[in-house]
Parts: C-alpha cells; structure tokens; sequence
C-alpha cells in the first residue's frame, strides 16, 4: 500500500457521478413517503371513521393522534429511533423513519378523514338509510363520494407535507434525498448548486400535484 | 392424558423462558456480535482525514479501516453506521451500536456512561481560522466568532473558555465539523476548532482557510468506545487496540491517512 | 432491557430547558408577525400588482409551499453564505421561518380577500374613505376574522417547526436539548422531556389564541 499522502481526496468537486447519486437519494424520497402516504392514509380514515361514530373513541384515540400533531416530527423520530433499541429492538434509520411517518401521516389523515364524513349533512344519510341502504351501503354510496369531494384538498395538502417532511428522516441517517445533498455538501463544499438541484427536484414533485388538486377543486365547485 | 400434555406444555415454555433468561444473562457484547455475525460498528464521518466519504460517497478513512480489522478478527461482517459528533456516545447507550471509532476522548464523564478502551489513536485540539481574521494565538480568539461541532471535546473546552471571557454569545455550534470547516471558509464564523489531524487536508481544499493556534488544553487521547458494563467486551477491544500496534497495522494506516510517524500510545508517566 | 433511565440531568436542567422554551415562543411569534405583514403584501401583489410583482409574489408563495422548510432553512444558512451573506442561528430561523410562514399566509390572506364581496369596497369609497383607508378599516378586520383558525395552526406550525433549528446551530428548545442530551448522553430522556415540553407549547398556544378568538371577535 502507497504511503503517499496526497493520493487520497477528502474532498473533490462536484461531478457527473453525483447526480446518479442525488438520484438515488430521490428514489429513498419516494419510497419511504409513499409508504407513509399510503398506509397513513388507510390507517387515518379508519381512525377518522372511529372519531366520527364513537365519543369513546374520541377521548382516547383522539388525544394520543393528538400527540403526534403536537410534537414536532424530527423529536418524534430522534425518540422512537432511540427507544426502541432500549427495548432490544434495534430498527433501522428507514423502518424507524417510515413507522414514525405512518402515524404522523395517520394522525393528520384523521382529522381530514372525519371532517369530511361530518360534512355529509346528516340528512342526507337519513334519507339513504330511509330508502333501505344498510349502514355500510350508505358508507360507499353516500359518504365517500361526497366527502372524498370535501376533503380531496385537505388531503393533498397532507399528502405533500409529508413528502416535504420526509425530509427530516435524514436526522436518523437515512439517505434520502436531503441527506444525499448534505453527504455530497461535505464532499464537495459547494452547498449552493447541490442545495438548488434538490430543491428543484422537491418542487417538481409537489408543484404539479397541488395545480392539479386546484384545478380538480375548482371544476367540482361547477358540477 | 390431557392434562399431562399440559403440563408438559407448560414445562416446555417455563425451560424456554428460564434457558432464554440463562443465556441472556451470561451472553455478553462479544456473544451477541458473534452470534448476530455483524459487528454494528459506529463511525464519525466528517472528520478527514480519519472518518470522510470518498469520491464514490462510500466511508473510508483511518477509522473505518479499524472497523473493518476489527469486524474481521471477530470473523464477523462490519456494518458501517455513519454517526453525528453529538449522536455517537448515545448510540451506544441505546444499544444502536456495539462498538465507535469516532475521534472519542476518554473523559472521566464520559466514562461514567460508557465503557472505554485504552487509546488507540492521539491527536491534540487546533484551530483553523480564516485567512483575514488575524488569528495567530489562542488569546487572539477572545472576541471572535468561534465554531465547533456540537457534542465534542473541543466545544466543551471552549466554552469553559468562553466563559471566562464572557464570549459564549459568539459561539456557533454545527452539527458536523464540515460544516464548521464551511462556516468558516464562507466568513460565518472567525474560526472553527478541529483536530491537528484535520487541519491539513482542510487548509489545502480552502483557500480561504489557513492552520490555526494549537488549543490550550491537554492531548487528547481518543478510545474505542463500547457499552460501560461489557467488560469482556472491552477487554477485547483494548487487546485488538495493541494488536494493531504490534502488527504495523496502526503505522501502515496512519501513515497511509494521515502520514509520517504514527504517535505513541504511551501515556507518559502513568501506567495505563 | 439493559438501560437505566437517568431523569436527574434532565431535572437539573430543567430552567434551561425552559428559557430555551421560550426562545422557540420568541421565534416563532417573531417569524409570525413579519409572516402576516408579508403574506398580506404578497397576496395583495398576486390579486392587484402589475406583472412583474405579481410573477415575484407567485414565486415566493410557490417555493416556500412546494420545498421543505428544512431546505429553506438550509438556503439561509449555507446558501446564502456562498455569496459572503452571513445570518446568524437566529436569524437562520427567523428568516427561514418567515419565508415560509409568508407563503403559507399569503394563500390564507388572498382566499380571505376574494372571500369578500366587492360591494363593500364600493359601499366604502363612496362613504368618502380612500382606498388604502377601507382597505384597512373595512377589509382586513374581516380578512382577519375569516382566518383567524389558519392562522393559529400555522403560529402552531412555526413553534414545531422552529426545532429544526437545532440542525442550524439555534439553541432553541430542540437545540439546547440536543446540547444538553449531547453532553449528559441521556439522548431519550432530553428529548422526552422535549416533548412535553412543545406538547404544553402547543396548549398553551392554541388556549390562548381561543380566550383571544372570544375576546376579539364576540359580536
């Protein structure tokens, strides 16, 4: 082995190389928030359909999703990425970092998913029941139609908060997309270029999807 | 006959349950590494030239080749867990790590959380300092903007400094050194405290940058960390530490990373 | 279980901790008040300025929706210093945040407006007020009470998200908790005692801006 010193490169300028790897890091972006999006969102309407029909529910889950709307995300994620091997349970940066968005997603999908089946005036479902739906018919024939209307912008507002938020799974170490930047930062002590070509590339993924929930919104408010 | 496969049952779970609390007991960190067959190794990664990510953004550097000697005498494959300053000494706490090689001083308080090894490298503390900012000794630092990552030996002493002073108000602290390296280069901060190590290769990527006061306080002499009660554990790292000495492994890294003479490991005056 | 929950270095710790808290109260009630007064000017360069301030207003209020605010920050930080701008922690955050509750704002301030019918504005001009005058007296006030409840949740927002100021080196509430968790090593504990601590923020917050809400606008 050499033993001349200067052969090695701490540092090297930004090169081509560098944005395969900034693309990675945009593929973990899409991935550990499309988890999150999808099963936050199933496991939010669910308890946002438990808030809606039962006081019970209200008090005990709502107050604990209430948590998650409370505390700021980055110190749920450094807490649950340092409890759970205290436990014996030593997770990942990206299973801690994709359960922690789960329930924050949850939570926020929560609030969303039960505003929306209260915004189905309650006469409206008296009348489906009256004219023989069961519950569950009134549910899908009813409630998801109007309410999914109602709260398709709450929704999406969520859906890119959490895209946006995933952001902070890079404090666990887990490389996606913000912590890619900060790696080839150090590397390459050149934060403006690399800070402008991630920010492009998160604007890219969320500015068309907000246009077109705006533009969708805008067409239901005629039918 | 029911009853009896109950209790055999029954008998099955209690000698699970009491072989499983057995072999938890007396398994220590050793047992655990072996039988996982991954050594959870952490490493400070911006600290150049002994932890960094070269041109392909893999880790390298001093220690992470002591990583791999490590997981390799233990027969074991090395994961690398890239760490904070600040997240390195938890991250043993919590169980995320089994072993640190990250710069870490063996402080007397630190040793009351965790477990370490005799030295296995020694550096001192040193300034780099922007090219304008006049600083040519360590009392020329006394009203300046000064940086340093958060959770390190040198912030601590600093600030006892700049308590004495009255400055703590001009103290930046950063979540890695490159970005103190960054802040000073870029004019946010006057200096930023590093190892004697670092202050080469820093110096030729900036030019705006140049070497700075060696800091007043005592050589650092760094250890491998591992959890405090694991005492078979440790053993094991203190003979692995003088083993890459009597091998030429410590010399033969330390002159390819940081080069010339390898220090002594000798504490003077003391026996270790 | 092999670890020893240590509470006493967050017991001694405590008043800091709390001086931090209101640090993060500081900031975010800061990077409020200059968010209102930008995001009302912002809305009203989207719905009345000529061209090229109107194009300003839209880009502001489309980045600071569609990137992270952590990214924000960063540009702040790092970004801005590449051109010799040097922002101190706090004014990393303030800044940031600012931005960001901006854009957010301006989109509330600008739904506010639409919200309301033209007929006033007339009815106001021709009672001899100018326009800036009803502009002020008449609209705003009403502007104000529409999204008063978005307004809360976004002052909610900035208390949570000023803890990333500990990734820019601000010793607000997360910050100083990572120093002291950093030094004590008791990382669950610090950041346990954390998260009470924003949970009561965010209480005490949202308590106040309601006894607010029945102060100001009971009819």
């Amino acid at each position: 082995m050499s033993t001349e010193v200067n052969a090695i490169q701490f540092f090297s300028g930004f090169q081509v190389s560098d944005l395969w790897y900034l693309a990675k890091g945009a593929g973990g972006t899409i991935v550990i928030s499309a988890i999150a999006i999808s099963v936050g969102t199933i496991l939010g309407c669910l308890f946002g359909w438990a808030l809606s029909v039962s006081r019970w529910a209200n008090m005990t889950l709502g107050s604990v999703l209430d948590v998650f709307r409370s505390v700021p995300l980055i110190i749920q994620l450094l807490l649950f990425f340092n409890f759970l091997p205290i436990l014996g349970l030593p997770v990942g940066p990206f299973a801690a970092g994709t359960i922690v968005l789960i329930f924050y997603t949850a939570a926020l999908v929560a609030q969303v998913a039960r505003g929306g089946i209260e915004a189905v005036p309650s006469s409206m479902r008296n009348a489906a029941r009256s004219l023989g739906m069961t519950y569950w018919q009134d549910i899908r024939y009813v409630v998801m139609p109007v309410g999914l209307r109602a709260v398709l912008p709450a929704w999406t507002g969520v859906a890119l908060g959490v895209l946006k938020d995933s952001a902070l799974v890079s404090v666990l170490g887990y490389i996606e997309l913000l912590r890619a930047s900060q790696i080839l930062v150090t590397r390459t002590q050149e934060p403006f270029i690399i800070l402008t070509i991630v920010g492009l590339f998160y604007f890219a993924l969320s500015y068309p999807i907000s246009k077109m929930t705006a533009r969708l919104e805008q067409r239901w408010q005629y039918d | 006959m029911k009853t009896f496969t109950k209790h055999l049952a029954s008998l099955a779970i209690g000698s699970v349950i009491a072989f499983g609390t057995i072999t938890s007991a007396q398994a220590d960190k050793l047992d655990d590494v072996i039988s996982e067959g991954t050594l959870r190794c952490g490493v400070v990664l911006d600290f150049p030239p002994i932890g960094y990510r070269d041109a392909n953004n893999e880790p390298a550097g001093f220690d992470v080749e002591y990583c791999n000697d490590l997981a390799k005498a233990l027969d074991v494959d090395a994961e690398i867990l890239p760490v904070t300053w600040a997240e390195r000494l938890p991250s043993i706490v919590n169980n995320r790590t089994d072993v640190v090689f990250g710069g870490t001083s063996d402080s007397l308080q630190r040793a009351i959380t965790v477990g370490f090894s005799i030295p296995y490298a020694v550096y001192y503390s040193q300034a780099i300092v922007g090219k304008d900012s006049g600083i040519k000794t360590v009392e020329d630092m006394k009203g300046k903007r000064i940086a340093a990552a958060v959770g390190t030996l040198p912030e601590k002493e600093f600030l006892k400094l700049a308590k004495k002073w009255d400055t703590e108000d001009l103290y930046q602290g950063y979540q890695s050194e490159n970005e103190v390296f960054l802040a000073v280069a870029q004019g946010k901060a006057d200096a930023g405290l590093t190892t004697n190590t670092a202050v080469k290769p820093v110096v030729q990527q900036f030019a705006s940058l140049s070497a700075g006061p060696r800091m007043p306080w005592t050589t650092d002499y760094t250890s491998v960390v591992g959890p405090r009660k694991d005492q078979g554990w440790l053993n094991y790292l203190n003979l692995f530490v003088t083993h890459q000495v009597r091998s030429g492994r410590y010399q033969e890294l330390w002159g390819t990373y940081v080069g010339g003479q390898a220090p002594e490991l000798r504490i003077p005056n003391v026996l270790y | 279980m092999d670890y020893t929950f240590h509470w006493r270095p967050v017991i001694k710790a405590l008043p800091d901790l709390m001086e931090a808290a209101l640090t993060t109260l500081e900031a975010a009630a800061l990077s409020m008040i200059i968010g209102i007064v930008l995001g009302l000017v912002l809305a009203l360069l989207r719905l009345h300025g000529n061209r090229p301030l109107y194009l300003f207003a839209t880009v502001w209020v489309e980045i600071a929706r569609n990137t992270p605010a952590l990214l924000q920050l960063f540009f702040f930080g790092f970004g801005l210093g590449a051109f010799g701008w040097h922002l101190s922690p706090f004014m990393i955050v303030l800044c940031g945040l600012s931005f960001n509750n901006a854009g957010y704002l301006a989109e509330n301030f600008r739904g506010g407006f639409l919200a309301i019918p033209d007929t006033q504005i007339k009815a106001a001009r021709s009672l001899g007020m100018s326009a800036s005058q009803s502009y002020l007296h008449i609209i705003i006030p009403q502007v104000f009470r529409l999204i008063y409840h978005p307004l809360t949740n976004q002052l909610v927002w900035a208390v949570l998200m000023s803890s990333l100021g500990m990734l820019v080196g601000f010793r607000e509430l997360s910050g100083e908790t990572q120093f002291l968790a950093s030094n004590t090593f008791r990382l669950f504990e610090f950041f346990l005692a954390a998260a009470v601590i924003y949970y009561l923020l965010v209480k005490i917050v949202l308590g106040t801006s309601y006894l607010l809400c029945r102060k100001l606008f009971r009819y």
